[in-house]
This record gives structure tokens, sequence and C-alpha cells, in this order.
């Protein structure tokens, strides 16, 4: 069949870095083979592919805006397909298809206050578009980034997060659940919902944007409701079950009363309003 | 993908007809493949040679006394993986029919005047109740392209593809015609799939030996197996072949 | 239309099957039931079946079927893989002819699927009007007991002789490569033929009490409802044979399969269910649908409305093959869409 035809086929990619950021994660830089951009848009993800083992979808964790043709994931092992892309090295080769899916909409953002809530592994997508509002900073109005996970040895991105603790023209926030009674931590300690009521949210001119465990939402957007916060302000990057990545293996699909999304199609990124009728959304 | 060292591999039998080892024995020209990605050491059924110096443990055959027990242990130590073969390893298989049955009578009934010179325990076990098992490869006996499958797994360290849905699942790829349309009635819907209905496809029906899948619906097939009418007690002994030890678990969660 | 004999049509079968151009399939008995199969010869041709185990979709989304081949000795290589066998399928009643449509909608929706689309358009329809019906089947009900279009011919049983409507000019170029023994219908054979076809839409022993348009509204209103779904998935095994039986049902895995060498293998598609319990789990244990009755519920939704929001169609047909194959009876759409439009508000 003819190379170009299939949507299943994946394209050869190189890791061209690999830098361990936490007991189970890993940053990958990755380039096409083809030297090709991505062209992706912040919030979405592709399909990595081992030979051997399988694919897994993995949201994309840099910006466009990034200088150079390659592209960042942040990969937790949590699986057959991660557990072996844990053990890659610079040099290796795997497979990608995308970028797929709707991204976050970063047209209808600018000009506005931008609020990040970003809980564990939640930062690797909300990374994509937090680097895009900071490489045009011009464009948006405030940026507040409030960052959790569960203990400070889990902070992922350490290197741009003390950048991002020093920057004058940010609002940085950051807590933790738990922390040891020999770890040095001079942030907050409690679950990323002790954030919100601290900040001033302007309700006419912010959008918050969410991503975090399927747990976490439910309170973040129970304080969110607490503030007021228009619902179509909020946007949401939502995790599935997905094997195609391309609206047609039927897993990733999300229903309510009202419709149905695919969450590889219509998402990642939600509009709130659009999907909290959702009974299997949140 | 391919690692570098081939692990050791050695294969050790319990209480079993040692059915499994026989089927990876009649892997035939698959063998050889077989032998580029792992060294076998120890294997009674096809060579002479034993050596205690291995990595990875085969275990066939269920757990029936205390001989049986330490002897597991025993390799359990000696091995960085161990997995069981067949039924009575992974779920108690056929040994387990005496775990529902008078003890008394199961003893006349094996040794006879002999039994006290046995000291069988009253239920038999699978390997997973004694220690810990890394993979499990089921069936009564094995599939051999699921044997190697799940070598091929542990060799790469990755886990192995091993269905948790009945057997109806691949019953119906198979189109073949169900067993209940047949006015026949078996325990496909509740078991684990991953032998491609083969007994079915053959005409026959399943009886179940992989096991049941994780969360089985058994309450339902019971009934169903009433409706169909079937008696209490053929219903508990279509579920007793190879279901004994899986359903005193369940019973006990 | 035209009219042949129906020994001239086993003769002109039996010279495809001959001519080896294309693999020959329809619909044969095995067992009790019916199957979709190759054909050897013309003689073990059965048109007057109820319906078979499994629709006809398998030929154009293959149970399993590679998708990308791979070698991973020295870096990695990947290539796609499509196998395409032309095929002529014979004996398709209206409703798998309706279910095949609505999966080349599917298939075709961007990015196009070629694995499956260029299978469908190597192959060849020939459709047969019932005259045998299951007594699961409720296909009357969905306006699927004769259909218009979707096939390439479609014969009707006269007796003696089958009337054959061209559909296509697949249809008509198929007619024209043997010497075929063929006339134009005679003005009662047409009335004849309309005639069976009015009278297979009252031969349906099970029937929906409403119009299906109404069905994607039903469900929207019984969808929280979730005592109904629980109590009518009670017994639910969790087997995945509705879906599987399913000619609208689409979902599928994927899987790589190696070679013992470790260094190539196949990355193969098999058909999945979502009434699997497994269905909506992610690595790491989230499971979005861990519930039998929220995987029911699931199933009639994607049936009777989410697959119609997307692609205009109800995507149950009225084959019966999900009730008829249910083991605990458990699967019956009727049953399902009846109780809705019992329960429905005004």
């Amino acid at each position: 069949m003819n190379k170009e035809k299939s949507p299943y086929l994946p394209e050869n990619a190189t890791i061209l870095n690999v830098e361990k950021m936490a007991e189970r994660e890993k940053l990958f830089e990755i380039e096409l083979d083809s030297g090709e951009p991505l062209n992706h848009e912040p919030g979405q993800f592709v399909e990595v592919s081992v030979p051997g083992v399988g694919e897994a979808p993995i949201s994309i964790s840099s910006s466009p805006t990034k200088e150079g043709n390659s592209f960042e994931l942040c990969i937790r092992k949590v699986g057959n397909v991660t557990n072996v892309i844990h053990t890659l090295e610079e040099g290796d080769q795997i497979g990608i298809r995308g970028p797929y899916g709707e991204g976050f909409p970063v047209e209808e953002l600018k000009g506005h206050d931008v609020i990040f809530i970003a809980g564990g592994l939640g930062i690797a997508p909300l990374r994509s578009l937090i680097n895009y509002t900071l490489d045009r900073r011009e464009e948006f109005e405030d940026i507040k980034i409030l960052y959790g996970c569960r203990k400070p040895c889990e902070l992922l991105y350490e290197d741009e997060v003390e950048e991002w603790r020093g920057m004058d023209n940010i609002d940085y926030r950051e807590t933790v659940d738990e922390c040891p009674d020999d770890v040095c931590w001079e942030g907050n300690v409690g679950v990323i919902t002790t954030l919100i009521p601290g900040i001033d949210i302007d309700l006419e001119n912010s959008y918050t944007v969410v991503c975090g465990p399927p747990i976490m939402y439910r309170f973040v957007l129970q304080e969110l409701k607490q503030k007021e916060v228009p619902d179509e302000r909020i946007y949401l990057s939502l995790e599935r079950r997905m094997k195609c990545g391309v609206g047609k293996c039927g897993h990733c699909q999300i229903n309510g009363k009202d419709g149905e999304f695919y969450v590889c199609q219509d998402g990642p990124v939600f509009n709130y309003d659009i999907v909290n009728d959702f009974e299997e959304a949140l | 993908m391919k690692p570098e060292e081939k692990p050791k591999v050695a294969f050790f039998d319990f209480a079993g007809c040692e059915g499994d080892q026989l089927q990876i024995a009649n892997l035939e020209e698959k063998i050889l493949d077989l032998l580029n990605i792992v060294e076998v050491v120890s294997f009674r059924e096809v060579m002479t040679e034993h050596s205690d110096d291995y990595d990875v443990a085969f275990i066939e055959g269920s757990i029936t006394d205390t001989h049986n027990e330490e002897r597991l242990k025993e390799i359990r130590e000696n091995a960085d993986v161990l997995v069981a073969i067949g039924a009575c390893a992974t779920i108690g298989g056929i040994n387990s029919i005496r775990n529902v049955q008078d003890f008394e009578k199961v003893q006349d009934r094996v040794y006879g005047d002999e039994r006290d010179h046995y000291e069988a325990w009253e239920k038999a076990k699978p390997a997973k109740a004694v220690v810990d098992v890394d993979y499990e490869v089921h069936g009564c006996p094995i599939d051999r392209d699921e044997f190697l499958h799940v070598v091929q797994s542990l060799v790469m360290g990755r886990e192995p593809h091993i269905p948790d849905h009945p057997v109806c699942v691949e019953c119906k790829l198979n189109e073949n015609v169900c067993a209940f349309e047949r006015d026949e009635f078996c325990v496909g819907p509740v078991t684990r799939a991953g032998c491609d209905s083969c007994c079915v496809n053959e005409g026959t029906i399943c009886w179940g030996c992989r096991g049941m899948i994780d969360n089985p619906n058994e309450d339902a097939h019971e009934e169903v197996l009433e409706e169909y009418g079937l008696t209490a007690e053929e219903v508990m002994n279509k579920f007793d072949l190879y279901f004994a030890w899986q359903k005193e678990v369940r019973k006990d969660e | 239309m035209k009219v042949i004999k129906k020994e001239d049509l086993k003769g002109f079968i039996d010279g495809l099957i001959e001519k080896g151009e294309r693999e020959v399939v329809g619909v044969k008995s095995k067992d009790s039931k019916y199957v979709f199969d190759t054909l050897e010869d013309a003689e073990e041709l059965e048109l007057d079946y109820d319906v078979t185990i499994l629709p006809p979709k398998k030929y154009f989304m293959p149970q399993r079927e590679t998708l990308v081949e791979y070698k991973t000795k020295k870096g990695i290589d990947m290539e796609a893989v499509n196998e395409v066998i032309p095929r002529i399928i014979i004996g398709v009643h209206p409703y798998d002819l309706e279910a095949i449509k609505q999966m080349d909608k599917v298939f075709a929706d961007s990015p196009e699927d070629y694995n499956y689309s260029e299978k469908r358009s190597k192959s060849i329809l020939i459709g047969v009007n019932m005259q045998k019906t299951s007594e699961w089947s409720f296909a009357g009900s969905m306006g699927n007991a004769t259909i218009d279009d979707g096939y390439d011919l479609m014969l009707t049983d006269l007796g003696d002789k089958y009337a054959v409507e061209i559909g296509s000019s697949k249809g008509r170029e198929l007619l024209d490569e043997g010497s075929l023994k063929i006339r134009d219908a005679e003005p009662e054979e047409i009335e004849e033929v309309e005639n069976i076809e009015e009278d297979i839409k009252n031969k349906f022993e099970k029937e929906l009490d409403f119009s299906p348009e109404k069905l994607p509204w039903l469900l929207a209103q019984k969808y929280g409802d979730e005592d109904f779904w629980e109590e009518n998935a009670e017994d639910c095994y969790s087997c995945g044979t509705c879906n599987i039986v399913c000619p609208t049902c689409y979902c599928f895995d994927v899987q790589d399969f190696n070679d013992i060498s470790l260094e190539e293998g196949e990355r193969m598609r098999q058909w999945d269910g979502c009434m699997l319990e497994a269905f909506a789990e992610v690595a790491g244990g989230e499971n979005f649908r861990e519930e039998r009755a929220e995987r029911y519920r699931h199933r009639y939704m994607r049936k009777g409305r989410y697959l119609y929001n997307r692609f205009g169609d109800i995507a149950c047909v009225g084959c019966g093959r999900c009730s008829s194959q249910c083991v605990p009876d458990i699967a019956d759409p009727t049953d399902i869409f009846n109780k809705l439009w019992r329960d429905k508000d005004e």
C-alpha cells in the first residue's frame, strides 16, 4: 500500500535527548527523521510507537514557539509502552503519528488573563501552553500558574519552575500534598485547591486552564465555582484510552445525556461549559 | 529490542500430567527459534543435563503437600522470574476437583490401603497460593503460541497480552455455532479467552481450563444453566471441573 | 430489471469461481446456522437463509488484520500493510447492505481508513431479498426489510428464476462478463417483485412500537435512569458477543505481535467490544466505564444516538444477531427500545 495513505503508519523519529525528571517521569526531546517540524498546537498529542510493544498517546509538552524542529514529551512509566520508552536513550528511534486532536484555543486566550492549574503530570500538556504564553508574553495579560504535586520530589521541570519562581511578570504558586520531614520545601503544603482561594480572578477578563488526574478536576472545578468563574471560561484536558488517535477505534468516546465526544478528535482539550453535563467526562 | 544475553531457563513439575511440558517439547521447529532467545538448562522431558543455575523457572502442576511447598519455595529463591504453566499451576486445575469433595473418600480412592503413607493436603493449590508468580500461561494443556508469547514478553521485560474477557469473544470471532444453540452447555461465558476457542472450534464445548476471568458473572451463568434445564448438581459439576480453587478464593474475598 | 433462470445463475457463479479473478463468497450452512464463506461450487449457496452468524463486514474489516509491519534489527523500519482480495459477495440481505452503507461513511470520514475502503471498493455486493426471517429480526421496524441502493445487484427469488435489479455500473459490468442468459423482466414479474417486497415488511415476529427516528430522543431521556440500566444489565457476562456479531460495531484494538526472533513483527488490529471490561481502561488502571450497567448503556446509546449524531444513521439495522446470540438473553434491542417508549416523558 502507498505509504502516505495509511493513517496508522508512524513516521520515524529519533530521540535527541533524555532527561530524568522524577522517579517515574522522563523528558524526551524528539525530532522527526524527515527533519520537518511537528507543526503542533499547544495541547495536542501524538501516538508514540515502539514497534514490538505498541503505541501510546502522549501529550506534547513543548510549545510550538520553541526553537528548532524538535519537540518534547514528558512520559510517565505506567504501562508496557511507556516502560520500554523509559529504557531508550539518545539516538534511539521511535515512531510518531500526529499531532492529533484539538489543542488549547490560543487565539481566544490572547489579550486575556490566563490562570493555569496543574496537578501532577497535568503540567506536561499545560507546559506547551505555558511556554507559548511566556514566549509571547506581550500577547497575554496577567499570567498565573498554580502547580501542585504529591511530594517535592515529584515536581517536574525543576529548572523551568525555578525560573518561573523568579519571574516578575507572572504569578507562580506551588504546593505539595505532603512534605517528608527531611525535605526542604518553602512552598505551600496542601492540595492544589488550597491555592485557589488566595488568587484574584478578574472574572470578566480571564481564562482558567486546568489539567490533572481525574480526581483533581472535581475539587478544582468546585473551587472555581465558589469564585464564580463562568464555565465557558474554563478549559480542561482529558485523558482516555486511545488506540488509533483518529476517531475510528471507539475507545476514547465520552458520553453524556446530550451527546458524545471523541477525546482524540474533539479533545483532548475541552471547554468546561461543553463537557460539564457529560456524566462520563469528569 | 533483543536483549544481549539469553536468560537461563529451567522446567519443574509438581502434581500434574506434564502435558504442558509435552506441548513445549512438541514445538518442533519453533523450539530452535526459542533457543535463540533462551538457554534451557533443565528440562527433564527432553534432556538429561540439569543445572540449578537458572534465571527463569517454569512450574507445571499444582501444589498438594508440604514437600511440594518447600521445593517450590526453594525454586522461587533461586529464580529471578517464576512462570506457572498449565491449569494445575495457574488455577489448581483438575487436581482441585478434590477441594470440593470429601477428603476421606478422596484418599481412599487414590491411595487405598496405602493412604497413611501420603500426607497430601486436603486441597490442591496453584503456585501463586504458595509463592509470588510473575507470569502465567493458562490452559490444559497450554497453547504453544501463547507460551512463546509469554517467553518473548519475559525476555523483553514487558507484560504479555493475556485476555481478561470470556472465551465467547474468540468463539464469535471464529464464527462458531454457540454450544447453547446446539443444546450443549459450556462455561465459555465466564472462562478466560486466549485459547482461540479451540475446543468449540472442533465442535465440542468450553470446559473452563483457562480459569475464570477476573470478574466473571458466575451468578448469572449458574442461573442461565439452570434455566436451560441443568440440575443444580450438574451446574456445580460444570463449575468445579476447573474452577474449584478460584471459586473458593472468590468466596473468601 | 432483468430475469435469470436459477440454473443459469448457478452456471454463471460457477463460471466466476472457475475464472478465479475474484474470490467468490456466499452464504453457506454451518451446522444449523449460516455463514458467509468462500464458495467452491455454486451448489453450496443457500440464498433462502434467515441470518448469518457474523455479518459480511468481516470482508472489509477482518477480525484480525495487519496494519503495519516492522523490523527493529537496525533502527526501526515500518511499512503500512493492506491485504486486499477482490471479492464477489453473494446473498447479502437488505439490513446488512444498510449496515455496510453506514460503515462506508464511518471509514471514509477523515482521515480515510484505506484498510477498509480499498477492500470495500474492490468488492461486488450481490444482495438478495429475504425469503426467511430470523425469529429475532425486526429489520422491518428499522426500515430495512428491503433496500433501494447499496448493492451492485439485487436478487429476488421468483420460483425457478431470479429477478435481478442492477444497482451500479459494477453490477452491470459483472453481468456483461460472462455469456449470461439473461432477459428483461416482464411487467408481471416486476409487479411480483414489488408484491414480494411489500410482503416481507410484515414477516417479522419482533417489532418496535414506535418509529425509530424517535430513538435518539428516547435514549437521551433514559440516559440518567441508572436503576433501569442496572436492572437490565444485571445478567450481562461482558462477553462482547453482541458487539462482535453486530454489523455496525467497528471498534478495534491494536497490538504488536513479534516474530519469535524479536526483530520483526506485525501491528494488528482486531475487533474489540465496548461491553468488554477493559474497553475504557487506561494504562495505570483507571477504568472510565467500570460497571456492567455503564457499558450496557453505552452500547444502546451508541446504536441509537451517538452514531446518529455523528453520521446521521440509526446504527441498529434490526438484524437480531445480538439478541439471538446472547446466552443470558438480555440483548434484545426491541425489548429495551420498547421499554424506553413505554417509560417516555411526553
